[in-house]
């Protein structure tokens, strides 16, 4: 599903920083993989450049095969489109936008058209139990909502890989759970390959592997985290 | 791409809708400015043409000469075969007593003899002219419109009163025209009169204003006109009414092109207030950018919704544009008509309506300006990184672009725009445009990388002057290179077109105001008609002797000026008495001397010109100028070139004795009347309007009173090119209002940061005032050298392209003194909204802000 390989990536100011010195690893289709670290470790780096958010240094990101590193910055768009999708945080939903027109967006990106498009939004929101929520802003939600709409948003495209990254990092332990068994059950149903940063023991027991950063460096990667449970 | 507008879009404007309405007003000051001008000039020009063609009737041909045409010609052209009507004509403008009413059209025509010519709309039911007989007995007799007629509450046998040369005189309606064709010249606002009435009204003489002629069936325009050319001789004019349409809608056109120039300055200005607004915009949604480019919006589509918006707020700023334009496009008219009627003495009814092409126009110049501003902020768009999109501060922190290569192309857009002005290969409009564009791209280009450095300058002594809302201004000013180089931008292009213009206009004043103090030297200035261009009031020649008669009198001169069309260019022939006036003028010399002069013009049949017919024309001493008289075409050679400024298309001056001798004409605009020393002229001006009273018109002037009248017809001139001065200020202000909010609305956490470590609401009001004073300050400080430059290419290039004279240079010191008295104040008021904003920000609520 996924090899990166003999990846860095150094951010050049007064200062070169080195965020990824040489990191090689593959995730297999179907897998949920924790990756922690602590802060500045280069975790939500990895992540960017998983998804082809941003490009290495140096190195090679495969992804279904194809080179992200090599692509253009319109060709990652559409790679991104159809084969990845993401989880925030901070959620970074639209605020001026309904929730059901927040989960449709990147399917209006991709010119899927509208009646299809209204489908696929009623099926997600079911699966996330937001059905009752479509027509609300985001302001109107819990947290605990928003990051379920950003999950129904992620789902709508049927991307094989979800990044997440600190999904439940705003949340409290209740709605985290939550939040986490949501998508355990995404990954159980659908087979998605999900890849999850996480500062969160119990958010990283919940997947099949557990990844270690340390400035950078691969610490530790297999150990299984637990997932299933 | 309409999902995207529909939601993202339209729920941005909604929320910010202030920040929308301020974008949007960009875009609609910088139409209004354009279609207001525009509808303005094409009324005008319109209302010219229209007004020839339905004067005209049915007449294909007209016959006129400088000074008018004798009674007599008439004669000769119905013996001419293939002539079917001829028909006598005087136009005057006039006032009636009520002013709400409009200036009238006076056509004097002979009656019983123009129906061939004109349809005067009597026939059938409308029939309204009770006995023509009785129209023609009594020479009070007037036609109106019956649109007219109404406005002014006329029937047949009342009577109107207008403002005549000769006093106030009352004109009877005699009957109603019907409201088609001829009626409907000069917007309704038209009387007829018997021609001969009209005469001596209008102190004509013997002579018509011209003769219109009417073709035999069969007989075609080119045949006519050979025709009457042959039998009339080269001092005539023969031209098709829209010949003469034509010739003047171009004098007007020319004249009116100048306000082009404003109306591409306002939208200039507005495109740097779309763009710092769109610049703003990106910003303030660099998460939203994020997130879509996260879920797979390409570049290309992060850029489109930024343009869509832009086309939609384009759209709608044309539309309203257009329509605010045209409403006060009709208040522009009148200031134009005004002033093409004081230069030229060529007045239209222009009605002011919307045309199609107009509309189009604007909205796609709205569309234009909001696209070319929202272009870059659009592309940066494009270009944020997803990741650096979600980093809190990133973008804002972003130093602005290279500044190396945008100083080195402004610098050299600024250089050639010099050479351009310099070295023109072209002159008139072309000249003025691509000086202009190439100036105003390299200014835009220089500006940037200057106001930075011009802020990061007044930063040590803001913070001395200010220590505590000193370093705060100034870090918000430099913490967003892009919105303060933006509002910097219109600040600075505002005032170069503030400095640039009101330089120009001082140092055009300064220099005509230094003319006149050399020029008119007389004591009293008799004339009768307050029309220096158009004079609907000639004096006969032998009042001369009759002035120098009255007590304290000790010298008359008459002076006669004619506007013939030379080289396409409608020039002044002047004359007058040359021997004595060169004893109290003291002219200044281009080419020749005194002694050239006073020798070639008095004694050896010369003329001299105007320092702006050797210009425009090439001719000075030594060349000949042809001019056609009465007799024909006569050669006068050039005695000496001198500076003078009575005609803005050129002049060409001679002795009064020589003027007589080719153009047998002997009435007079103005007597110039010296007294005696020691004697009291406004003692004398008495004397002489008793002498006159009841006989001729006398608008008689002392000397200050001359000068002051003809600085009031100057300011008139200009009084339109004040508006879009003041025009330009109101954006600016427009610039800082919203370049403040917008920085308050974006600073909000910082400013909620700010009081939760102790900042009191006023000093954090007082730093936005000051952020609003050094934008201005800072604008000011590069349009210095920039509105130089530019009044400099306005008082040379631009005035010899238009005007063939070069005004000397002066630095406007006044207009200077007077910004820096407005804009403190002006920018003050700017921030009083967004200061007051920003002091009231909550704490709690601001540092949540995202």
């Amino acid at each position: 599903m996924l090899q990166l390989h003999e990846l860095t990536k150094s951010y050049d100011g007064k200062s070169t920083v080195t965020a990824l010195a040489g990191i090689t690893l593959s995730i297999a289709p179907g897998e949920m993989v924790a990756i922690m670290g602590p802060s500045g470790s280069g975790k939500s780096t990895l992540l960017n450049l998983m998804g082809g958010l941003d490009v290495p240094t140096s190195g090679r990101v495969l992804v279904g095969g194809k080179d992200l590193a090599r692509e253009s910055e319109k060709e990652r768009s559409l790679f991104r489109r159809s084969h990845v999708s993401y989880i925030f945080q901070a959620y970074h939903l639209m605020p001026t936008l309904r929730v059901r027109q927040n989960v449709a967006l990147p399917l209006h990106l991709a010119g899927v058209p509208a009646g299809e498009a209204a489908g696929k939004v009623e099926r997600v929101l079911f699966e996330v139990g937001l059905e009752h929520r479509g027509d609300h802003l985001p302001d109107e939600l819990s947290g605990g909502e928003r990051q379920r709409v950003a999950i129904a948003r992620a789902l709508v495209t049927d991307a094989p890989l979800l990044l997440a990254d600190e999904p439940t990092g705003n949340l409290d332990s209740a709605r985290g759970r939550e939040i986490l068994a949501l998508l355990r059950s995404i990954h159980r149903q659908r087979g998605t390959t999900i890849v999850m940063v996480t500062h969160d023991p119990e958010a990283a027991s919940a997947c099949d592997r557990l990844i270690r950063l340390r400035d950078g460096r691969l610490e530790d990667d297999g150990g299984a985290a637990g997932g299933g449970r | 791409m309409r999902f995207l507008l529909s939601t993202l879009s339209l729920s941005y404007a909604r929320r910010n809708l202030a920040k929308t309405v301020l974008t949007l007003l960009g875009v609609v000051v910088g139409v209004t400015t354009f279609s207001s001008i525009k509808t303005a000039q094409d009324a005008l020009v319109k209302g010219i043409g229209s007004t020839v063609d339905r004067v005209a009737g049915k007449a294909q041909l007209q016959v006129s000469m400088e000074g008018g045409v004798p009674e007599e010609v008439q004669e000769r052209l119905r013996s001419i075969p293939g002539i079917r009507a001829t028909s006598p004509v005087i136009e005057q403008i006039v006032v009636p007593e009520k002013g709400e009413l409009g200036s009238l059209m006076v056509i004097g025509v002979d009656l019983l003899g123009d129906r061939e010519m004109r349809d005067y709309g009597f026939e059938g039911e409308d029939a309204d002219l009770d006995d023509p007989l009785l129209f023609l007995a009594q020479p009070d007799s007037a036609l109106f419109t019956r649109d007219f007629a109404k406005r002014g509450g006329l029937a047949v046998g009342t009577s109107l009163s207008l403002k005549l040369p000769t006093g106030v005189r009352k004109v009877t309606a005699r009957g109603l025209m019907s409201p088609k064709g001829f009626a409907e010249a000069f917007g309704g606002n038209l009387m007829v009169v018997d021609v001969y009435a009209a005469q001596e009204l209008f102190g004509r003489g013997r002579r018509f204003d011209r003769i219109d002629v009417r073709l035999d069936e069969g007989v075609s325009v080119a045949r006519g006109t050979a025709l009457l050319e042959e039998a009339l001789g080269p001092a005539y004019r023969v031209e098709t009414p829209a010949r003469r349409g034509e010739q003047m809608e171009r004098l007007v056109a020319n004249f009116t092109a100048g306000f082009n120039v404003s109306s591409a300055f306002a939208l200039s200005i507005g495109i740097f207030l779309i763009f710092n607004a769109f610049n703003v915009a990106v910003n303030r949604r660099r998460r939203d950018i994020g997130t879509l480019r996260a879920l797979g919006g390409t570049p290309r589509q992060v850029q489109a919704l930024f343009l869509a918006e832009a086309l939609a707020l384009g759209v709608l700023g044309g539309v309203l544009g257009c329509l605010a334009g045209t409403a006060f496009s009709q208040g522009l008219l009148q200031g134009m008509g005004k002033s093409t009627e004081a230069v030229y003495g060529i007045s239209g009814s222009g009605v002011v309506e919307l045309t199609p092409g107009v509309a189009l126009q604007s909205i796609l110049l709205g569309i234009a300006a909001s696209l070319a501003g929202a272009w870059g902020p659009a592309l940066a768009a494009s270009r944020i990184p997803p990741t650096e999109a979600f980093a809190k501060g990133a973008f804002q922190a972003r130093a602005p672009g290279r500044a190396a290569p945008r100083l080195a192309a402004g610098a050299g857009l600024l250089v050639a725009a010099l050479l351009l002005a310099l070295f023109s290969p072209f002159g008139g409009n072309q000249l003025v445009f691509s000086v202009l564009l190439a100036g105003g791209l390299g200014l835009v280009l220089l500006i940037g990388p200057l106001s930075r450095a011009v802020l990061l300058a007044l930063a040590p002594p803001l913070s001395r002057l200010f220590p505590s809302s000193g370093p705060l201004c100034s870090d918000a000013l430099l913490g967003n290179p892009r919105r303060s180089s933006g509002t910097i931008m219109a600040m600075a292009l505002s005032l170069t077109f503030v400095l640039g213009l009101g330089g120009y206009m001082g140092s055009t004043k300064k220099t005509l105001e230094r003319w006149m103090d050399d020029a008119l030297t007389c004591d009293l200035f008799v004339r009768a008609s307050a029309n220096f261009s158009r004079p609907d009031f000639l004096y006969p020649g032998e009042l001369r002797q009759e002035i120098l008669q009255i007590p304290g009198v000790r010298a008359v001169e008459s002076y006669r000026a004619i506007r013939p069309i030379y080289r396409g260019r409608q020039i002044l022939v002047g004359s007058i008495e040359l021997s004595p006036v060169m004893d109290r003028i003291k002219y200044q010399f281009v080419e020749g001397d005194e002694r050239s002069m006073l020798e070639g013009v008095t004694r050896k049949g010369m003329v001299a010109v105007t320092e702006n017919f050797l210009t425009r024309f090439g001719l000075g001493v030594g060349d000949q100028v042809e001019l056609m008289t009465p007799g024909g075409m006569v050669r006068f050679p050039i005695a000496a070139v001198m500076r003078d400024y009575s005609s803005d298309q050129g002049a060409v001056f001679m002795d009064r004795a020589l003027f007589l001798k080719h153009w047998k004409d002997d009435r007079v605009d103005i007597y110039d009347v010296s007294v005696h020393p020691g004697t009291d002229p406004k003692q004398t001006r008495e004397a002489i309007r008793e002498r006159l009273a009841g006989r001729y018109p006398a608008l008689i002037s002392t000397r200050a009173e001359f000068k002051e009248e003809i600085g009031k017809a100057i300011d008139a001139f200009y009084a339109v090119m004040r508006i879009t001065v003041v025009l330009a200020l109101g954006v600016a202000f427009l610039g800082i209002a919203t370049s403040l909010l917008i920085s308050v609305a974006e600073r909000t956490r910082e400013i909620g940061i700010l009081k939760a470590l102790g900042a009191v609401p006023q000093q954090v009001a007082r730093s936005i005032v000051l952020e609003a004073l050094v934008l201005a300050l800072a604008g000011l400080l590069l349009a210095l050298p920039a509105g130089n430059l530019f009044a400099v290419f306005m008082e040379g290039p631009v005035a010899r392209a238009f005007t063939g004279w070069s005004m000397p240079h002066r630095y406007p010191w006044d207009v200077l003194g007077q910004l820096l008295i407005a804009l403190p104040l002006v920018s003050a008021l700017a921030a009083w909204l967004p200061a007051r904003q920003a002091a009231r920000i909550k704490v709690t609520e601001a540092i949540e802000y995202e």
